[in-house]
């Protein structure tokens, strides 16, 4: 059966897509994405793509390091990808920016290090767009 | 693709990277043939501003990126007249070379109307 949440009509499964524009322990944005993402599977749902865009793309930094009382965002994230497969895209663009590498780019850029986490990827914006429409609703977390 | 899809721009054109981000997350929509419509709305008309000069703080123009937006099929640029007169820009303040700017009266009724929106 759907059912109303707020603006808009849940069905009993749809796909959802994410984007996510804030940095893990900056703003709540993230958090909540993973709560969201959390939420959604345990319903039942399809999470088709996370896609990590401007600050966001902070969340696939393998180097964060919490303080052990505080929740890690990025291993969150990590242990949601190995459970269900997640496609976690990293904005390439927007991750040269602010210095979230992968090893290929890190030697292609000739910077010292490579710190993109596992379970996540480097891509462009098209998969942005292909997730928009290919998802029954894109989920924006903003900054 | 039947879908229609609109991008939200709300963010003044330099105070954060979400407002050259969004565009080039538009551009690269548009690339794909996915044309979305445009909506400027909030802080995000300031965008639209004549005249702007950001190399004053070591900021690249947002102008061309809009500027680049006809070329990709995206010609109408909807602005929020609520917005615009809450910052008391009038609407001749506006230019963005080769694109028609509508304003929107009604924003809620006018995003009811996409199927899909991209948040800027």
């Amino acid at each position: 059966m759907p059912r109303p949440a707020g603006h808009f009509t849940i069905w009993q499964s749809m796909k959802f897509s994410l984007a996510v524009y804030g940095a893990p322990h900056a703003s709540q944005s993230a958090a909540t994405a993973l709560r969201f993402a959390r939420a959604l599977l345990a319903a039942g749902h399809e999470l088709y793509r996370v896609f990590f865009y401007c600050d966001g793309v902070h969340n696939g930094s393998a180097l964060s390091a919490p303080p052990q009382d505080e929740a890690d965002i990025a291993e969150g994230w990590q242990a949601l990808q190995r459970a269900h497969k997640l496609d976690l895209v990293v904005c390439i663009a927007a991750a040269q920016r602010r210095g979230v590498l992968n090893s290929s780019e890190a030697n292609r850029l000739e910077k010292p290090a490579a710190n993109l986490a596992e379970g996540f990827e480097l891509a462009g914006l098209g998969q942005l767009a292909d997730a928009a429409v290919n998802s029954d609703r894109l989920i924006t977390f903003g900054q | 693709m039947a879908n229609r899809t609109l991008a939200i721009c709300r963010q003044a054109p330099y105070g954060s990277a979400l407002a050259r981000e969004g565009l080039e997350a538009v551009l690269a929509a548009a690339a794909m043939d996915q044309s979305p419509e445009l909506l400027f709305v909030n802080d995000g008309v300031f965008q639209l501003l004549d005249g702007q000069e950001p190399a004053a703080i070591e900021q690249k123009s947002l102008q061309r990126n809009l500027q680049a937006l006809p070329m990709f099929g995206v010609e109408t640029l909807h602005v929020c007249k609520l917005s615009l007169s809450q910052r008391g820009i009038d609407p001749a303040q506006l230019q963005i070379t080769g694109a028609e700017i509508v304003l929107v009266v009604d924003v809620g009724k006018f995003i009811a109307g996409f199927d899909i929106a991209l948040n800027f």
